[in-house]
């Protein structure tokens, strides 16, 4: 059959370079790790840094045009027909690869100095530098398996960084959860590359996007088998519950892996796999959805939480739910860039409440912050930047790209998924500000006793779910601060490259990307839309202010806090019963099941009827006893009566066969 | 010639191994790295040969007759490399009689998977069974064990022998394997099928026959363990592919619908079994159930692309198999205990360890860029492609369970906080290492590059 390539082909060393650097960085400070010690924190960053300047001496490959093969196609291996591996290197790669390698450099430098100390410190950076050649994967192949492989590998790297304090129970069940939700997911895309063998004979994206047609009724069953390995990986409903606990890891790794990056990888899919969306517009609907439901819950959720990893956690669920909905309903440049932006801001804010974290000995439960406005200013700087890209302050970051999908959703015809966002937003300034507010004004609330905030058992609910390396060891301040104040400048700026609507350099990048539509006028304006959601943002922030801006000494303000804890709605403290749920519909039966098999029917019921049998053969007389009168008697016995059956039966019958 | 010398060479050297004195047991470890890396070699330039003696006219005709080419190449050079690890794996106090076991048993399986005559196959068939036996019998607390493997097992053994003769006798000739063209039909070929399928479903095994599976696979010694699961398991898989799906389309077809669903238990009920172990040993048991049975199932789809992946998941699992019995008998032997409730925080001393025994359930897990995962992958495109939707679908549902119990396995052995009853031992040795090598190197080649298996493996 004929191949559709996207990409001209050719042979690319500068892809493959910066495609495989990371990898070589992470073997290097696996094998000599311990002859490296912090070096290998520099070597790390060094491959990601070189990996960043490649992508951008690189771009003008992936902007390529010819005769509409767009970017750069680099051809690797065949496993058989229909299984071809390459590079796709086109304007959608770009984007993430310039994220993955940028923002990833970024957080490696800010590692060497909040990792400074750690025993593990070159296993933590050869896993970091692994999870970044698998993202790159990833996002560079050509294919649907490719994919998959850069799918379940960046999986182990999440794996391996939730559970990094290998020794902590609560690091280590975190790992496994999320390892097996995500295989979930895998699963899923695996049955979606069958259909495609199936119905195309390839998994290339190029065969599988100009055969579309190929899938007939099918195409339903593809959408929804991407779009559950997308919600696996990207923490939507039902399958999130992993995220929260995946805060587990260290700060860097949940800045990297779990807000800029790995978690985006189900946006990725969807809008690279936009020609079969387009196609199906039940699959949009029902994207949108999951995907507003998501940043709803999400927000939703975030209000509850007391711990400042899993606050920004429950807001990274509820903001890619936003980019969900957005690649979901159509608006795929939306989508894409608000993770683009969020990637600047969410990542800015994680490095900040690391150094937070960092700086108060691994407290991360906001009741006994408070205050730290003067003791961390550049933290509280960087933080409100990052505070107020994420509500949507016009100017800022944050700002074009959420509304950008807000509005995407009322052009493409979903009134109810605008109302959601615009909803959401005003959740998000809640909770954000009431994030921001506990941990840096007021009063500080560090000295007081945990029970007295409500925090019943201080060992569970406190410290101890902090970062466990020493905090005797302290690297310079400028390696943490130095990149934090580098992202600043993105949080505020990246946001304009949208400005302009339909001309503006976001649309012109992707114009050969996703194919352009006209829509219906909107019966409100994007005017009118960043106003609304400015108006519902201010409320929010009001509420949170009022709540949280002015609690009084801390006396007081620990009096409020423990009240509030106490007297917590159940069904948000338990975040709506998710966990219980697939606990009760999945784990338990499975383990019901296998103590069934393992301790009932293998050794009572199919055992017990083996004895039966042999018990009934042992009655039967002499024949059968000498089995038991000698062993290797018995053998030759029965080796020597099976072959005189079939002498006999030869001599009796066979002569005429 | 070279044929016959590979199949000799461990034969003959084990019976030497036995003059020697018992005390002797480096040298006799030492001889026995040397012949079975021997047999390596032989393998490797033997590729492609056949050698025939001719043997029987009467009653039927049989020859002596070998050959090594496309699967049974690839199953002798599993074979041979992990004979080689796991002679290697053993340690200063492995007894003289452990590796001319071992020997013994690689000879009667080179035997069995180069026989291209039925009687022949027949004959090692059940000669296999012997260095296993006999080395469980050799500790009286694993005699019921030893009993059990070997009562099922010969079950099996003379159902293959009266269905060759049956064979032999209906079609004048034993010397088929390989060979196209041959097809048995008329009343009694579904019987002998059916002698041929009991032998090949016990030693695979399939549910409900796997009873015998958990007990020897936990109380075999585990570098013989390690050939046992990784190659043995295989021989019945290797029969339906080079018997039952030559000699038997037809029937094969006609009787799918039993294999299928028998396969489609063994897949799940292995899978939840492997969930509720804590022996370490028999969770990679029930686990080899699960993985076993879908390569039965992508047999009996009758898919090229099926086919081709059961071929790459039979190496693709002696690989990992062995290794993960391998790292597993090196913590037993560290640790003294293989139960979970009392294993634990290993990882933080024995980091190699660690690290083996996380890729050898990576690979056991099916991680795409493993050799599990291309296997399970082209098995499960087949099988659905094939039509059989519900078996596809259920196919998916253990790589869900399958990474709820190997990681349960791997983290309860090495994650965790140190416990402070366990001895603390020197982390993974030199010889330990080169042991796990070929094998790791192989998973990392068959994950990113299977193409050169492929090709080859099914024709």
């Amino acid at each position: 059959m004929i191949h559709h390539v996207m990409g001209v082909d050719g042979t690319y060393p500068l892809l493959l370079t910066l495609w495989l650097l990371p990898l070589l960085g992470g073997v290097l400070c696996w094998a000599f790790g311990p002859q490296l010690k912090t070096a290998a924190g520099w070597l790390a960053s060094g491959a990601l840094l070189a990996s960043f300047v490649l992508t951008i001496v690189a771009w003008p490959t992936a902007t390529q045009n010819l005769n509409g093969a767009v970017g750069a196609h680099q051809a690797l291996v065949s496993w058989m027909p229909g299984f071809d591996f390459g590079l796709l290197f086109d304007p959608l790669s770009l984007i993430w690869t310039c994220i993955i390698t940028g923002v990833g450099f970024l957080i490696h430098l800010y590692s060497i100095g909040y990792m400074h100390g750690d025993r593990a410190f070159a296993r933590f950076f050869a896993f970091l530098n692994f999870f970044v050649f698998a993202m790159l994967t990833l996002v560079l192949s050509d294919n649907f398996a490719g994919l998959l492989i850069g799918w379940g590998l960046v999986g182990l790297a999440s794996y391996f960084l939730i559970g990094f304090w290998f020794e902590k129970p609560s690091a280590v069940a975190a790992a496994r959860k999320a390892f097996v939700i995500n295989v979930v997911g895998d699963i899923a895309i695996m049955m979606a590359i069958f259909i495609m063998i199936a119905k195309v004979g390839s998994v290339g994206y190029g065969d599988v996007f100009s055969h579309v047609a190929a899938f007939g009724p099918t195409l339903f069953a593809v959408c929804v088998c991407l779009f559950i390995g997308a919600a696996a990986k990207s923490a939507q409903l039902p399958l999130h519950t992993w995220l929260p606990d995946a805060m587990e890891g260290p700060t860097p790794v949940s800045a990297l892996i779990h807000a800029a990056t790995m978690v985006t990888a189900g946006v990725y899919l969807i809008a690279r796999c936009a020609p079969l969306w387009n196609a199906s517009p039940d699959a949009q609907l029902l994207v949108g959805t999951v995907g507003g439901l998501t940043a709803l819950v999400g927000a939703i959720l975030g209000t509850a939480q007391w711990d400042i990893k899993r606050i920004l956690a429950y807001s990274t669920m509820s903001q890619i739910g936003y980019m969900i909905m957005g690649v979901g309903v159509g608006a795929y440049e939306g989508g894409v860039a608000h993770f683009f932006t969020h990637a600047f801001f969410k990542a800015q804010l994680f490095l900040g409440s690391g150094i937070v974290i960092h700086a108060l000995a691994n407290e991360q439960d906001v009741r006994r912050m408070g205050g730290l406005r003067k003791k961390l200013p550049f933290a509280f700087f960087a933080m409100l930047i990052g505070v107020l890209a994420i509500c949507g302050l016009p100017g800022l970051s944050g700002s074009f790209s959420k509304d950008a999908v807000i509005q995407g959703a009322l052009e493409h015809g979903h009134p109810w998924l605008y109302v959601v966002g615009v909803v959401t937003a005003g959740i998000t300034a809640y909770y954000m500000f009431r994030m921001l507010f506990l941990t840096f004004t007021g009063a500080h609330r560090g000295e007081i006793d945990p029970s007295h905030l409500g925090m019943r058992h201080p060992e569970l609910v406190g410290t101890p779910h902090g970062d466990s390396h020493s905090e005797h060891h302290h690297a310079p301040a400028w390696l943490m601060n130095v990149p934090v104040a580098i992202l600043i400048v993105p949080t505020i700026a990246a946001g304009w490259l949208l400005f302009g609507g339909g001309a503006s350099w976001w649309a012109t990048f992707f114009a050969t990307t996703f194919a352009p539509e006209t829509l219906p006028a909107a019966p409100i304006s994007e005017m009118a839309t960043t106003g609304i959601v400015l108006l519902i943002v201010a409320l929010g922030f009001l509420v949170a202010y009022l709540r949280y801006g002015r609690m009084g000494d801390a006396k007081a303000a620990a009096e409020k806090l423990r009240m509030e804890t106490v007297h917590a709605f159940p069904a948000l403290t338990n975040a709506f019963y998710f966990d219980a749920a697939l606990d009760a519909l999945f784990v338990r039966p499975a383990a019901w099941l296998g103590a069934l098999s393992a301790q009932i029917l293998d050794p009572h019921i199919i055992d017990g009827a083996v004895r039966e049998i042999v018990h009934l053969a042992r009655s039967l007389g002499n024949g059968v006893r000498a089995v038991q009168s000698g062993l290797l008697r018995a053998y030759v016995l029965l080796v020597v009566g099976g072959a005189v059956v079939f002498i006999a039966y030869y001599t009796l019958i066979g002569v005429h066969r | 010639m070279m044929l016959l010398a590979l199949v000799l060479v461990p034969l003959i050297v084990g019976t030497l191994l036995f003059a020697l004195p018992a005390a002797a047991q480096t040298l006799s470890r030492v001889i026995g790295v040397v012949a079975s890396l021997a047999t390596v070699v032989l393998v490797l330039a033997a590729r492609g040969d056949d050698w025939s003696v001719r043997w029987l006219s009467r009653p039927f005709t049989a020859a002596f007759h070998l050959g090594l080419s496309g699967l049974s190449f690839w199953l002798a050079l599993l074979l041979t490399v992990v004979t080689l690890s796991a002679i290697v794996a053993c340690n200063a106090s492995a007894r003289r009689d452990l590796i001319a076991q071992l020997l013994f048993l690689e000879g009667t399986m080179l035997g069995l998977f180069l026989a291209r005559d039925l009687l022949l196959f027949a004959l090692f068939w059940d000669a296999m069974l012997l260095p296993v036996f006999f080395t469980l019998l050799a500790r009286a607390s694993h005699v019921t064990t030893a009993w059990r493997y070997f009562l099922y097992n010969f079950a099996g053994g003379l159902a293959l022998l009266l269905a060759t003769a049956a064979f032999g006798v209906l079609f004048g000739s034993t010397d088929v394997i390989g060979q196209a063209g041959v097809h048995v039909i008329g009343a009694w070929a579904p019987w002998i099928l059916g002698g041929f399928a009991l032998a090949f479903l016990v030693k695979t095994p399939v549910f409900p026959l796997h009873t015998w599976m958990p007990l020897t696979y936990a109380d075999t010694p585990p570098a013989m363990v390690a050939v046992v699961s990784a190659v043995q398991s295989k021989a019945g898989l290797y029969g339906f592919i080079v018997i039952g799906l030559a000699f038997f389309p037809d029937y094969m077809k006609a009787y799918a619908g039993i294999f299928l669903v028998l396969g489609a238990i063994s897949l799940i009920y292995g899978a939840l079994a492997a969930l509720a172990q804590s022996d370490t040993k028999r969770i990679v048991a029930y686990s080899s159930l699960s993985h076993l049975g879908l390569i039965l199932i992508a047999i009996f789809s009758f898919n090229t692309i099926a086919l081709q992946g059961a071929g790459l998941y039979l190496i693709a699992h002696g690989i990992f198999s062995a290794a993960l019995f391998l790292v597993l008998g090196f913590v037993e032997e560290r640790e003294e205990t293989r139960s979970l409730t009392h294993l634990g925080g290993l990882g933080a001393l024995n980091p190699r360890l660690a690290g083996a025994l996380c890729i050898a359930a990576l690979a056991a897990l099916g991680l795409p860029g493993l050799a599990g995962f291309a296997g399970e992958l082209l098995i499960i495109t087949g099988i659905f492609q094939s039509g059989l939707l519900w078996a596809a679908l259920l196919a998916l549902i253990p790589i869900v369970l399958a990474a709820a119990y190997m990681l349960r396995l791997f983290q309860g052995v090495m994650n965790g906080p140190q416990r402070s009853d366990l001895p603390i031992r020197a982390d993974l040795s030199w010889r330990e290492g080169i042991a796990l090598a070929p094998l790791v190197l192989a998973l990392l080649a068959l994950g990113t590059i299977p193409g050169a298996l492929l090709q080859t493996v099914i024709k």
